[in-house]
């Protein structure tokens, strides 16, 4: 109604009428819309009416007030409102569209007023900065923004969600489709973007709807606020994916560079996608680069955690087909050095040792293997070498608990064929023992120093870790030579005295590699092993050619393996009497022997030694190697054809359990048969076994081939024995003692003599632990006790 | 059935017929060596002085070139004499 009034007087205005005018040129002020039929000009008459009243600044800060009360009011509540309902994946989609189109359309409809407000600010000459932007447009979309996030609902994520994985969906179907021609579309019902039948794909809609909301939400800066989330959580999903693709199965192949390319090129066209709208040709803002470098930097950390994490889910398996894995431990040593997982490796390694190697099911020879496998696989992940042996403390620890760990070790170490640890002692280098000795290496070769990672012991130097050996490793599982050296020695007896053969060529070439090893004065015992039975061949030469000793006529040849008992291992205790005109015969080579050798004479131990037999039955003839009390065995069977076990065992001398054990043999060659409990025939006729060839010679296998020596162990076990009474008189008195105190005790009291027995702490508590395991002994808050009688 | 051995391999440990078993200077085991030697047996022999005394070769030898005026058992102190 206000018509086109003559300006007479602008001072003299009515202030009514004034508000009128300033209504006219900002409706918004009367909550009207912008009215479009009055002149650009009369609205810039307006403009100057307000700035000659100096009233600018006053009527910007009244409109924009206004603006955002109606922002805050209805434009956002409208805005969420939209988040309210979801029945369904689509129409979430529908929804977040909507509301960005309609909070985007409330912008547009705002921008004549941001524009004549602007003009005021020009006439005026007014510079202000409101809400930390200087344009006005800037200022309304700080007003949306913080009213937006002021009123976030509690379900929003959901439609942003719904929205964003559904066009994601589409889109890197899109992306795909470009590479990947051959699946034919035909074959499909469905799309495998947009789910809809073939016929009705709504891939193009949704994809232009996709770049139409990221558009507007970038124009707002509301895209990383309020979907930045979203969308980072599924390119994450689609790494991670991705990634656990790549990794399955082999490991012989590096990933690393693959994945980063994977990442520039197809990772980083989704975002660049995202962020410029569809086409990537458009040289996007200074702004948007920024924002999608950053956003680079993230994903990039995030595929190389992600792989990190697989290959270290992977490593037990990696470690195992050492060195064919040797890709995949490259790349991830490379990623250890980008991620901060070096603690998760760790504590991820150790579990799986632990529930995969060290249990009862897993034999001994398998640990080691693994374990050597480990040493080199984590050598090569880590050349300081203290991760290896930080991860794999608990195999060591649980090695030592192991009875036949050194005996599978030397086995291992000097058997034939090809054997990793076999390779590795040819391969000769010194054994490198913790001893922390600084060499002149430390000093040489300053320059190469590197510092230790942070989790590395400072108790050990790191010159050990670095060039500790795998069989130092191993030898140092038990922290000494000596135990080792012993074991060897006991295997060694085992090998000569089962053979029983005089040729030891192999034996001495692998005795020269121990040596390089262990050092001459270790193994001087098996040097004197080793001529032993080189001198006993002369010796049974010697004494077989010459006449006058009379073993050419004896009924069969004799020869003997001539010990010399200080150098060999203790041998078990075992009886047996042989057939007297056998005792003779041996007797006879004993006399030989005296002549030859003057002042010397000899011990024999009947139950070792390697018998040849021919036994000639009714239907058959057969030649077997037997031990002695085999032979003997079968020898009393030609006398009587039945013979009980508590008969054998009076006339030779051998223990029941023992003789049921050898007398298995011949029941298993057909000879013998059990008619009832412990009491055997001699089975002279066998028509079912006549029929099928038997072989006409035979070595007696013994069952589980025993050992001739006390084991290591067992000998050591002997020699703590002297400690227990010491240990029991010490807890009689003293009530209860902890470890270093009985250790301390033991070494003043026990430990003098000639007989002394030396004791480290660790060993003297694994053989208290297994008193207590074996309730000899208590124990409780550090304390050992004896048990209340 | 007839059983027929056709060879015998016997396992026997060798030592000194001595009336005692470790040396007397070395206080090492007659079976064992001297302190100076790797062998046992031949390269490091025992011998008899007519006290009946016996020692390492090496340790009587030892003993005796230590001894300027006379030479004496290290046991009896009896004039030391070889046992023929
Ligand atoms: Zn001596
Ligand atoms: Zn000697
Ligand atoms: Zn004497």
């Amino acid at each position: 109604m206000a018509a086109v009034a003559p300006v007479v007087s602008l001072h003299e205005q009515h202030p009514d009428d004034l508000w009128n005018k300033i209504c006219i040129a900002f409706p918004v002020i009367a909550n009207e819309p912008l009215m479009q039929e009055y002149l650009e000009e009369q609205v810039l008459n307006v403009l100057e009416l307000i700035c000659q009243h100096q009233l600018s600044t006053f009527i910007e800060d009244y409109v924009v007030d206004k603006i955002q009360h109606i922002t805050m009011q209805k434009i956002v509540p409208d805005f969420w409102s939209k988040f309210c309902k979801r029945e369904n994946e689509m129409q979430g989609f529908e929804s977040f569209r909507d509301a960005v189109y309609s909070v985007y359309n409330s912008l547009i409809s705002f921008c004549p007023v941001f524009e004549r407000l602007e003009k005021l600010r020009n006439i005026s000459g007014i510079h202000r900065v409101v809400n930390g932007e200087n344009t006005l447009l800037g200022t309304f979309k700080v007003i949306i923004r913080s009213s937006l996030l002021s009123q976030l609902p509690l379900n929003h994520p959901k439609i942003t969600e719904d929205f964003y994985r559904i066009s994601f969906k589409v889109f890197c179907n899109s992306d795909n489709y470009v590479g990947d021609q051959d699946d034919s579309p035909e074959d499909m019902v469905h799309c495998s973007g947009c789910e809809q039948e073939i016929g009705q794909c709504q891939c193009q809609s949704i994809i232009l709807v996709f770049h139409e909301v990221n558009q507007k939400l970038i124009e707002l800066d509301l895209l990383e606020r309020l979907a930045g989330e979203v969308i980072t959580s599924l390119i994450h999903l689609r790494i991670e994916n991705h990634v656990e693709e790549s990794c399955k199965g082999s490991f012989d192949t590096s990933h690393i560079s693959t994945l980063e390319k994977w990442l520039d090129n197809v990772v980083m066209g989704w975002l660049r996608r995202i962020f410029n709208g569809s086409s990537e040709n458009v040289k996007s803002e200074k702004k948007t680069e920024e924002a999608i470098k950053k956003f680079k930097q993230k994903l990039a950390h995030f595929l190389y955690e992600t792989y990190t994490r697989t290959r270290i889910e992977q490593l037990f398996n990696i470690i195992i087909e050492y060195p064919d894995s040797q890709p995949a431990v490259e790349d991830l040593r490379i990623c250890l050095q980008k991620t901060d997982l070096r603690p998760y490796l760790t504590q991820k390694l150790q579990r799986a040792l632990e529930t995969r190697l060290l249990h009862p099911g897993v034999n001994t020879p398998d640990i080691l293997t693994a374990y050597v496998a480990a040493i080199r696989a984590l050598r090569q992940l880590d050349s300081s070498g203290v991760l290896l042996e930080t991860v794999t403390q608990p195999v060591r620890q649980y090695l030592r608990w192991r009875d036949d760990t050194v005996r599978c070790v030397v086995s291992s170490l000097t058997e034939e064929g090809p054997s990793e640890l076999a390779d590795e002692l040819v391969r000769g280098e010194a054994l490198q023992l913790d001893e922390g000795v600084p060499s002149d290496e430390d000093t040489e070769n300053w320059e190469a120093w590197n510092p230790d990672p942070v989790d590395a012991d400072p108790s050990k130097t790191s010159k050990s870790r670095r060039t500790s050996d795998i069989i130092s490793m191993l030898v140092n599982v038990y922290g000494s030579k000596e135990l080792f050296v012993n074991e060897y020695r006991t295997l060694l007896a085992d090998r000569l005295l089962s053979q029983f053969s005089y040729n030891t060529e192999k034996e001495i070439r692998y005795l020269e590699l121990l040596k390089l090893r262990f050092g001459e004065s270790q193994l001087h015992y098996c040097e004197v092993m080793l001529k032993d039975v080189y001198d006993s061949k002369r010796i049974n030469a010697h004494l077989d050619s010459d006449p006058n000793f009379n073993l050419d006529k004896q009924q069969f040849p004799a020869t003997a393996m001539i010990l010399s008992a200080q150098f060999w291992p203790p041998f078990k205790e075992e009886t047996l009497e042989l057939p007297s005109f056998v005792k003779e015969h041996l007797q006879t080579y004993t006399k030989a022997f005296e002549t030859l050798k003057g002042n010397r004479t000899l011990c024999w131990k009947p139950h070792l030694g390697s018998v040849t037999l021919e036994i000639e039955l009714k239907d058959r003839k057969l030649n077997l190697t037997v031990s002695p009390i085999h032979a003997t065995i079968i020898w009393h069977f030609q006398s009587k054809n039945q013979w009980t076990v508590e008969e054998l065992s009076q006339i030779m001398h051998v223990p029941s359990t023992v003789l049921r054990r050898k007398i298995a043999f011949w029941q298993s060659q057909g000879l013998l048969r059990e008619i009832s409990t412990d009491t055997f025939l001699l089975v002279e006729e066998n028509p079912s076994r006549s029929k099928c060839p038997v072989p006409a010679e035979m070595v007696c296998e013994d069952e589980e081939s025993e050992s001739a020596m006390a084991s290591a162990h067992d000998q050591r076990e002997e020699e703590l024995q002297v400690f227990w009474s010491y240990i029991v008189g010490m807890l009689t008195n003293l009530d209860s003692m902890p470890l270093e105190r009985i250790h301390q005790m033991l070494k003043m009291f026990a430990s003098q003599g000639p007989t002394a027995v030396e004791c480290s702490l660790q060993e003297l508590r694994h053989f208290l632990d297994r008193k207590v395991r074996e309730h000899k002994l208590l124990f409780s808050g550090g304390f050992y006790r004896l048990p209340k009688p | 059935m007839k059983v027929t051995i056709k060879s015998w391999t016997g396992v026997a440990t060798w030592r000194w017929v001595a009336n005692d078993d470790n040396c007397g200077i070395c206080r090492m085991a007659f079976d064992g060596c001297c302190p100076d030697c790797k062998l046992p047996g031949d390269d490091c022999p025992l011998v008899w002085g007519q006290c009946s005394h016996c020692f390492h070769i090496h340790c009587i030898m030892k003993w005796l070139n230590s001894q300027q005026v006379n030479h004496q058992c290290p046991m009896c102190r009896q004039d030391w004499k070889f046992k023929e």
